[in-house]
């Protein structure tokens, strides 16, 4: 059984464009769930004993907490921004740690290895300097002022720009970025993972994202997320140990991995354990 | 030359990867495979009833399956990639052509089901991929026997493009390749060769290129 | 102990594999100047498995984010902090590799004897076997535990055997003078063997 701190969270759990009528049976933190739509277009999740949970529908997916939601489902207000193109990129299934992928998402420095001439490039591999913070007034994870040389930032982009990030988790298993946009200086390109933790060791990822580009075809922008997710994939399940360690002294984390270090600081706080590991094995 | 792709699809990179190398001129048109289901919508099935990617459509010509396109391409753009115009030769290229459907069905299948949640008898997919990659394994153990380093000859032909996505993709589907050496082997030197492009989950030979000096 | 791991031919210059030794994971790997190593599979960083990167030079570098590794293990470069001189603790576990006769061994620690010399012979080929080491010997009718001899398809083989697990073993087969169309039809015998072997056939 797991604890308070892990059931009172949201997470995902469709996609509900794909949501059909035959509904989708899943699992969440280990146990089977059944998700489908009740009357009036209600989305309805299910434990096996038939207890219904509390669910959202909000940023194309079905949300739902196993227990009593601890807070309100976090806000992304870029979402219902006029302009905005909203993109499904649908489910991936990845055998590793839910955390492991929300970190793997908060991290710039593999770009030029796994991003190859996509979002990095050799010699362009210097992180620089960036602030990192957990925001007490929102409990949510925050890192600004991050800049990365990309080859190809985004399928729009023609050429090599210097892009600037920010980095949000306001959920354990939700990670969102906010990246430069280069058709609309002065706004931000919102990427969003969303993960569903089936086990300790097994998740299914949604990403999602709300851009400005009037240009690309829905299906480029979908295929040039799920380029970059898959990339990432034979990364995740190949780290060890595969839960995230939350103490230090397994892994050595340096400059470029502060996000990292408040993130697992951030769920050790909390007592958010579900995918992790407490003492260095 | 119309590719209808999707861009994690091996049958689909296959194409990409011998116009790269023959420098065919292909234009994309991506198919949302996935989550859309593009490829089972009416509109689609009007091109192919099979519902399946990759397509190739050029001045009415409609091919649906990875290894004719693959052998058009290779007529229009780079025929030495058919192999030697000779009987054994020509007929160990088709045979690869052939035995690539089995990969799509054991080891493709077993990736759509371990990856994006396709159906699929993943415990029956999985033993139809360890038998591929023994057999190609114990192919190119002969090959270099008689003094080949690929699969029809001593030089890339067909065969090793259509047999050498999966071979490499097979841990997607929670098949392991580490016990296969001259498959490694084999996959590195298509990988180096000259206009080589990789796919989510082939990386590029990152030792090919030189470290950057220290600044 | 030594533990044969591959066939030297198998691990020319540049390439990196994962490979199992007394129960651990190892990533070998040969340079470019040709220095065969095995190292823990798991990079200190971020704990991405080191058979997954890539080798330039004389270094392995993890395919995660870069980091680079020398001789003997320790950190050379960080390509997030290109002028950051990597601290001396960081430093990846690196066991002991040898080669003799055509064959790679490894160790945990340096042993007292050198890795036994099978003599000259000719590679053949690897091929891992899901059965247990005395099972798949005594099938093959070959005598001898690290190194085992006999004949197979007519042809004189010595096999190097490698423990994977209780019911996996890696056959590292060299062979003396053969033709090719020996040499193809051992290699054959082989692979009929590993289907007898996994069948649970035992030798009579
Ligand atoms: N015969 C085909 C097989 C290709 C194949 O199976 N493609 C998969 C995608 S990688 C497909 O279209 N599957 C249809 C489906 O899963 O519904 C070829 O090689 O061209
Ligand atoms: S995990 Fe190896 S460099 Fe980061
Ligand atoms: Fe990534």
């Amino acid at each position: 059984m797991t604890s308070e701190a892990i059931r009172n969270e949201w997470y995902p759990v469709a996609l509900a464009s794909q949501l059909g009528p035959e509904g989708r049976d899943t699992r969440l933190l280990g146990e089977p769930i059944r998700v489908d739509w009740a009357a009036q277009g209600r989305p309805r999740v299910r434990a096996a004993d038939g207890r219904e949970m509390a669910t959202r529908l909000r940023y194309g997916h079905i949300w739902a907490c196993p227990g009593t939601p601890s807070r309100e489902l976090f806000d992304i207000p870029e979402a219902d921004q006029p302009g905005r193109r909203l993109v499904d990129v649908g489910v991936v299934r990845v055998k590793c740690s839910p955390l492991r992928a929300v970190e793997n998402f908060l991290d710039i420095a593999h770009f030029p290895f796994v991003h190859t001439d996509i979002l990095g490039a050799e010699p362009h591999t210097e992180v620089g300097k960036y602030d990192v913070a957990i925001r007490e007034e929102v409990d949510e994870v925050w890192a600004t002022k991050v800049h990365f040389y990309q080859p190809q930032a985004a399928k729009s982009a023609a050429g090599g720009i210097t892009t600037e990030y920010m980095y949000r988790v306001p959920a354990p298993t939700v990670s969102i970025l906010y990246k430069t946009c280069p058709p609309r200086p002065g706004e931000w390109d919102v990427i969003t993972l969303f993960v569903q933790p089936l086990e300790e060791n097994l998740c299914e990822v949604w990403p999602w994202m709300a851009l400005f580009d009037d240009e690309t075809p829905m299906t480029d922008l979908i295929h040039f997320q799920q380029t970059i997710f898959l990339q990432d994939r034979s990364i995740l399940e190949n780290q060890l140990p595969r839960l995230l360690p939350l103490d230090p002294g397994m892994e050595i984390p340096t400059r470029a991995d502060l996000t990292s270090v408040a993130y697992r600081r951030w769920l050790k706080r909390r007592g958010y354990t579900y995918g992790a590991q407490l003492v260095a094995a | 030359m119309i590719l209808y792709d999707y861009v994690l699809s091996p049958d689909c990179y296959k194409v990409r990867l011998l116009a790269a190398l023959t420098g065919a001129k292909i234009t994309l048109r991506a198919v949302d495979f996935h989550p859309g289901a593009e490829h089972r919508k009416p509109e689609f099935l009007k091109i192919n009833p099979a519902g399946t990617i990759p397509v190739m459509e050029e001045d009415g010509l409609v091919l649906t399956d990875s290894s004719a396109i693959l052998t058009y391409v290779a007529a229009k753009a780079g025929p030495e990639w058919l192999g030697d115009d000779d009987a054994r030769m020509r007929a160990r290229v088709a045979q690869w052509l052939a035995f690539a459907q089995r990969l799509s069905a054991s080891i493709g299948k077993a990736r759509t089901h371990d990856m994006l949640q396709k159906p699929a008898d993943i415990d029956a997919c999985r033993a139809g991929g360890i038998q591929c990659l023994r057999e190609i394994e114990a192919a190119l153990v002969e090959q270099d026997i008689l003094g080949a380093r690929f699969l029809a000859g001593d030089r890339p032909t067909l065969a090793d493009i259509a047999c050498f996505p999966h071979s490499m993709l097979a841990p997607d589907g929670g098949i392991s390749v580490d016990a296969y050496p001259a498959i490694r082997l084999w996959t590195r030197r298509i990988r180096a060769l000259p206009g080589f492009v990789e796919m989510p989950g082939i990386h590029r030979l990152h030792d090919l290129k030189p470290e950057p000096a220290k600044a | 102990m030594w533990t044969p791991v591959a066939l030297s031919r198998d691990v020319p210059p540049l390439v990196v594999l994962p490979v199992v030794a007394g129960g651990r994971e190892l990533a070998l790997w040969r340079s470019a100047s040709g220095r065969i190593a095995a190292w823990a599979d798991r990079c200190p960083h971020r704990g991405m498995r080191l058979s997954h990167g890539f080798v330039r030079g004389e270094a392995l570098s993890c395919i995660y984010h870069g980091w680079s590794y020398g001789a003997a293990g320790n950190c050379l470069r960080i390509p997030a902090h290109p002028d950051l001189e990597p601290p001396e603790t960081i430093r990846v576990a690196v066991h002991v590799a040898a080669e003799a006769g055509g064959l790679i061994w490894v160790a945990p620690s340096a042993p007292e004897a050198p890795p036994p010399d099978p003599g000259a012979l000719q590679p053949l080929r690897s091929l891992t076997v899901e059965a247990g080491t005395a099972a798949v010997l005594s099938l093959a009718g070959l005598a001898g535990d690290t190194l085992a001899r006999g004949h197979l398809a007519g042809v004189e083989v010595t096999v190097a055997v490698q423990p994977i697990g209780p019911a996996r073993c890696a056959l590292h087969v060299l062979t003396g003078a053969a033709g090719a169309a020996e040499r193809i039809a051992l290699s054959r015998e082989l692979d009929a063997l590993r289907r007898r072997a996994e069948a649970g056939e035992m030798a009579a």
